[in-house]
């Protein structure tokens, strides 16, 4: 079996803005050309590194937004002859995707208005930071600095009582980056349905700055509709005004996530049972417990504040992973809050086969990396290689192309 | 101008967020997009704040009009044995079928994807739920900031030696969403090619795993976690490891300045806007190393210039100097003062019945021969159950009043 995309061929000349736009193509069984300068992506020099060595093959940031592609080298940016064939292979491309500041690939004869005559059908995604035109198009942006102007950012942070004039707070992960890439992608496969009928291709102006202010949920509707700002608050959503904590921690120093104890009767039943299976919550029975208005922590009962009291008990008395998977299988969409690598632990993800090996430079064995973000039934995800070394495939790139 | 996905009927049975996000992006580019409701069992996001007037009447919400611009509603009762059939008949009708129930709740309707292949047999099949439609655990449920937590964002979001800020919104709403229609999207190249639907299987939880895989190899190959002394970082750079950068306070209240130098040129650079202050020249300062063997001293010097300055012009002071910084953009910041979303068009304005004029965010990503477009409002509830039961699926006047009489359209 083989991707949704495998009749699709792809030049990508991205570095750490667009690169995921490439892998999210390139998983799905694209053939993706990644074109290198020669010095390589400065992607390569991104850590962490395979034992904390540095080296253009062994950045374990480029090794994961980089499966299933192909390097080939090409002095496109010195070299008139490495920038003709650079213009030929993209020419003879279906998609050509690049993440250099506006109008920097059009004065090297490489921009969509140039190849487009010559070959109409070119799909072509430009993905910068703040989209090709405006007065901040020229603009120095990182990963951060478009969370912050796009809005995300404010949205995370602290209430005063935790980090008294705490900043706005940036998730990691090159979340920005990752936001504008999904969006690229589905700019692409629009175009790419479009030019299934048509046969004609255009281009795809991608703005990370865009692709974040549409990503924020409540943050624009309490805007547009109350002119209101909503509030950073600690672990849970910015809001208009303060809303309840969700985070509790577990009697082993981690936390877990805990939307309202027994809100309805039936849930309000099986999380009693389960207390006083284990000893706790005895009072319970008592009839005032009841009614599920006295278990509402916002309304002040006396009740509320009993089984607050009573859960900090037996969560003191319990590990975070053991309050997870007992709420859940009472219903509960309670979560425990876990760094990315205790998700290699949890045995569902084995199950669906998400953890996929792979196998590189300076590494014994294989290791283990997040694969499919979903599973197609007839088409599905696969790591085909792994991230190429720098200009592995320029020989066999350019003899497939007939290119000299 | 065309739209690039005309002529793609979605039966869009989600609710909530991630799958109406989803389903958002496929209306943007020009999918027919048809909400199947339920008076029943309606949208909570109908009744969600913000909404305009002093009680929810299912149609004043901003949040519900946030996410469902451009979109159909039609009122079925599944729970009705002729408001299945409609549901049947429309699926027949429909490319793609999607929704985010928890796993087994549409099976448990007899609306398997076995089932659904015998309605429609090219039909693409999109579910959304926490865990996926397989495994030991997939019965479990999530909301946006259970996946968030479960998948190492929450915890990847902080201050050091301080409880997660974790993100202050269901980033994984959004992410599972695009997740989906970058599935469907690709589905239906696939079905162009041969004629094959499918089955695609979204796990929200997976979908925010994979957004930190830098994280899990570290784990995997160096043996590293996060969870450990001076991680998360806050907004310090965690890989490549470079400084200053930081968010720094401004003059006002709340405000703040994000910095980020990426090189010793950047930095020179940064010292040159700042008017080379003494200490800057400070040969500790001179290389990356150095100035990160003494951020702590670095950013309160930064500080105390930023301090002073206001937010924006410190932004344009900075990048005229070629220096990556922007301010920490507040919702109204967005929508009042940005010129550079002002300057693209990007807020558009719509007439609706019951929230009046909206502004709405525009559609991007921006194609030059088939952009997205705004085309309607959020439907009302029920809007399109007479037009799309007459002209989707062919009922009669007589036909649709008899179905509306015997309890299939509620």
């Amino acid at each position: 079996m083989t991707g949704p995309l495998r009749d699709l061929r792809v030049v990508e000349l991205c570095d750490e803005l667009g690169q995921y736009a490439g892998k999210l193509l390139a998983d799905m069984g694209a053939d993706v050309v990644k074109a290198e300068p020669p010095a390589g992506s400065s992607a390569r020099t991104v850590g962490p590194f395979v034992r904390d060595i540095p080296g253009p093959n062994r950045s374990l940031d480029f090794w994961y937004h980089n499966t299933n592609k192909r390097s080939a080298v090409f002095d496109f940016e010195n070299d008139d002859a490495g920038r003709e064939r650079l213009r030929k292979l993209i020419l003879a491309a279906d998609v050509a995707i690049e993440d250099r500041s506006p109008g920097t690939l059009a004065a090297l004869g490489l921009g969509y208005g140039a190849l487009s005559s010559e070959r109409p059908g070119l799909i072509y995604c430009s993905i910068t930071p703040f989209g090709q035109d405006g007065p901040w198009a020229r603009f120095r942006s990182s990963d951060m600095v478009g969370l912050a102007l796009g809005g995300p950012m404010n949205m995370n942070g602290y209430d005063a009582e935790d980090a008294p004039g705490a900043p706005p707070i940036r998730g990691h992960g090159d979340q920005g980056y990752k936001t504008a890439c999904h969006f690229a992608v589905m700019g692409i496969l629009a175009a790419l349905l479009h030019r299934d009928h048509t046969g004609e291709g255009q281009h795809i102006d991608c703005s990370m700055h865009e692709a974040l202010n549409s990503t924020t949920e409540v943050g624009l509707p309490y805007w547009l509709y109350k002119r209101e700002n909503v509030i950073r608050q600690t672990t849970r959503h910015a809001a208009a005004h303060r809303t309840e904590p969700w985070r509790y921690p577990a009697g082993d120093g981690r936390d877990v996530l805990v939307f309202g104890v027994g809100r309805d009767n039936a849930s309000w039943k099986s999380i009693k049972a389960w207390f006083q299976a284990e000893g706790f919550g005895k009072q319970f029975d008592e009839p005032r417990f009841d009614d599920p208005r006295n278990r509402q922590p916002a309304r002040g009962s006396p009740e509320a504040g009993e089984i607050l009291a009573e859960v900090g008990r037996f969560f003191a008395a319990h590990t975070a992973e053991e309050i997870y998977r007992g709420g859940q299988e009472r219903g509960q969409a309670w979560g425990v809050i876990r760094s990315p690598d205790e998700t290699l632990s949890d045995q569902h993800w084995h199950d669906r086969g998400f953890f996929v090996p792979v196998k590189r430079e300076g590494l014994e064995g294989a290791a283990l990396m997040p694969g499919a973000p979903y599973v197609l039934s007839a088409t599905p995800w696969e790591l085909r290689r792994p991230a190429p070394k720098l200009g592995e495939h320029t020989a066999e790139v350019l003899s497939e192309a007939g290119i000299e | 101008m065309a739209l690039p996905l005309e002529g793609i009927r979605v039966c869009d049975l989600t609710w909530v967020i991630a799958g109406p996000t989803a389903t958002r992006v496929l209306a943007d580019f020009g999918a027919e997009v048809i909400r199947v409701e339920h008076e029943q069992a309606v949208d909570p996001i109908r009744l969600g704040r913000p909404i305009v007037g002093d009680h929810p009447t299912l149609n004043n919400s901003g949040f519900f009009n946030y996410f469902n611009r451009n979109k159909k509603s039609v009122l079925l009762n599944a729970r009705h044995p002729d408001g299945m059939d409609l549901l049947k008949r429309l699926i027949a009708k429909s490319d793609v079928l999607i929704e985010n129930f928890s796993a087994g709740v549409l099976e448990s309707w007899g609306l398997g994807y076995d089932e659904l292949r015998a309605i429609r047999p090219d039909i693409i099949y999109c579910s959304i739920s926490g865990f996926g439609h397989s495994g030991r655990d997939r019965e479990f449920t999530t909301w946006g900031p259970t996946a968030q937590a479960l998948s190492g964002l929450t915890l990847t979001s902080g201050l050091p030696g301080k409880p997660p800020a974790g993100w202050g919104y269901s980033y994984m709403d959004h992410t599972a969403g695009y997740n989906g229609a970058i599935a469907i999207m690709m589905a239906l190249h696939h079905r162009n090619l041969t004629g094959e639907g499918q089955h695609v299987d979204i796990s929200q939880v997976e979908a925010g795993i994979v957004l930190n895989g830098p994280a899990v190899l570290d784990g995997a190959v160096n043996g590293r976690t996060w969870r450990r002394e001076g991680m998360p970082p806050g907004n310090r750079a965690w890989e490549p490891a470079v400084a200053p950068h930081n968010t720094y306070a401004c003059a006002g209240e709340d405000r703040w300045l994000a910095i980020a130098v990426m090189n010793d040129a950047e930095w020179q650079a940064l010292v040159r806007a700042m008017e080379e202050p003494d200490w800057a020249l400070d040969p500790r300062f001179a290389t990356n190393a150095g100035r990160l063997a003494n951020q702590d001293e670095l950013d309160a010097r930064i500080e105390e210039w930023t301090s002073e300055l206001d937010d924006y012009e410190a932004m344009e002071l900075l990048q005229a100097a070629g220096v990556r910084a922007g301010v920490c953009q507040k919702p109204g910041d967005r929508f009042e003062r940005d010129p550079q979303s002002r300057a693209r068009g990007w807020w558009r304005m719509l007439m609706h019945p019951e929230l009046g004029e909206c502004e709405y965010d525009g559609v991007t990503p921006r194609l030059s021969k088939t952009p997205g477009e705004l085309r309607s409002t959020s439907p009302l509830i029920g809007e399109h159950t007479r037009e799309v039961l007459g002209e989707v699926l062919g009922l009669g006047e007589d036909e649709i009043d008899a179905a509306q009489a015997s309890g299939a359209l509620m």
